[in-house]
């Protein structure tokens, strides 16, 4: 008896899964000058351009490990909440920002880093802010130390990323 | 409705794969350490060879087909996503390799398409044939990557290497499958008149196999994966079992056949040596030889027609 064809999602249906998977959120540390507090954020990537991948360099939302991690910069954006605004204002932020990512072990699968920075608008004002990663699982998982000198109270964020495509 | 039958559908793909899925995690956990080989091989090249194979583990295999050598879905590694750790070393060093006319890799799950493993042998071959959507896929090297369309050849100094159609999935980090629907392969090598059978990973599809044998009908040699078979009903839409691997070589009309695929990581339920033992138990049934179907150990070579 011939092998019955594999079951594969369709591309709405993995869409829909990566949509979803997009939703779960990285947790955050939040070290103010005088405080510890948690956080989420999320990430999406309108477009990344790799230079470390054979074909088809630019990619958009849905981008696989291989083409991040083997060398890429992408431009981000990442809505947060992370707590500890001061007492009046909103704790949610949005950064908008470039980061580069560059392999280490096994074309960035086993491990990448990266750096980045971005502009951050939060209630009461808006500015920069820097951010340094590594990364492992193909990408899945990592660790991100964000430094936004002129956000108050929040200048220290650390961030277990996780991520799926 | 549409969405109801889509999350369905998603939970009937993900939830028996993710039971699956666990056990292997568990069972790789406590995986025992590398297994070191005694006597391994340093110098592969038989000068009394028209044809010989080199099994260095899973589905890696160094063929000799009179002067030219051909490599299969390298993987060197000792730790597949950092999650399944390799239980035998490999059979032969990536520094031992001797220059190789090919090397082709047949889809992009990890224990088949390694890119540590294609760093350690980037100078060894001028190209690498993968299947179509591969590329996309692959970091740079300086070797030439070339997909292959089923049926379409690369040939360079008379060795021709054709792509063969298998049933399997493409994609690499799951999600992915759904995308790169093309992506496996099986290859046919053909030089000097003689030629060789790689399935890659494979289910068992009758008509794959008799059109590869109505296109090559004196293949001397088979390799066709034996494992993983358990859990069955989950592995049967992608993986041949023991049995219908035989089945499958006597559809293609081999000369011989080596298994490959088994014994080397845990990607099934399967115990170590349950595959082999099958496939021998059932080649006692059909009066199947080990001359017929040697089952090699890693990093055996064996000369299956000499000069």
């Amino acid at each position: 008896m011939p092998a019955p064809k594999p079951r594969v999602m369709s591309h709405a249906a993995a869409v829909g899964v990566w949509a979803a998977a997009q939703l779960v959120p990285s947790p955050l540390l939040v070290i103010g000058k005088e405080h510890v507090g948690g956080g989420v954020r999320w990430q999406l990537t309108p477009i990344l351009y790799s230079f470390g991948i054979t074909e088809r360099p630019w990619r958009t939302f849905l981008v696989s490990p291989i083409a991040r991690h083997s060398g890429s910069i992408e431009l981000h954006v990442s809505p947060e909440w992370a707590c500890c605004a001061p007492e009046d204002r909103s704790s949610w932020l949005v950064r908008a920002g470039l980061r580069l990512y560059l392999p280490l072990l096994e074309h960035g699968e086993k491990l990448s880093w990266s750096i980045g920075s971005a502009y951050y608008r939060a209630a009461g004002g808006g500015g920069a802010s820097f951010d340094l990663g590594l990364l492992t699982f193909n990408g899945a998982f990592g660790l991100n130390v964000t430094v936004s000198p002129w956000l108050a109270r929040r200048e220290l964020i650390s961030a277990l990323t996780i991520r799926l495509f | 409705m549409r969405a109801r039958s889509h999350i369905a559908l998603v939970l009937s793909l993900t939830l028996p794969g993710c039971g699956f899925a666990w056990r292997a995690l568990k069972r790789n956990l406590s995986a025992p350490p590398e297994r070191v080989l005694a006597h391994k091989i340093t110098e592969p090249i038989r000068p009394n060879a028209r044809l010989a194979a080199l099994w260095i583990g899973h589905a890696t295999v160094l063929l000799q087909i009179d002067d030219r050598f051909v490599l299969t879905d390298p993987v060197f590694v000792h730790t597949l996503s950092q999650a399944s750790p390799r239980l035998v070393e490999p059979g032969l060093d990536p520094e031992r390799l001797p220059p190789l006319a090919a090397v082709v890799v047949s889809h992009m799950h990890f224990d088949h398409l390694s890119f540590g493993s294609l760093d350690e042998i980037e100078q060894r071959t001028p190209v690498v044939l993968v299947p179509p959507g591969v590329r996309a896929n692959m970091p740079r090297y300086s070797f030439e990557i070339r997909e292959l369309e089923p049926w379409a050849s690369y040939e360079r100094d008379g060795l021709r290497v054709t792509a063969v159609p298998v049933q399997h999935v493409g994609g690499r980090y799951a999600l992915d499958a759904a995308f790169e629907t093309r992506a496996f392969t099986g290859y046919v090598f053909e030089y000097h008149g003689l030629s060789v059978y790689f399935g890659g990973d494979t289910a068992y599809i009758p008509s794959a196999f008799m059109a590869t044998r109505a296109r090559f009908p004196t293949l001397s040699l088979a390799l066709l994966p034996i494992c993983p078979d358990a859990p069955r009903d989950f592995m049967q839409y992608t993986h041949v079992s023991p049995n219908q691997a035989l089945d499958a070589f006597t559809l293609l009309g081999a000369r011989q056949m080596i298994p490959i695929h088994f014994d080397t990581y845990i990607n099934s339920d399967d115990a170590p040596g349950a595959c082999p033992n099958e496939l021998r138990a059932r080649m006692r049934a059909r009066g199947l030889s080990d001359e017929q179907v040697p089952i090699l150990a890693i990093g055996e070579q064996r000369v299956l027609i000499e000069k």
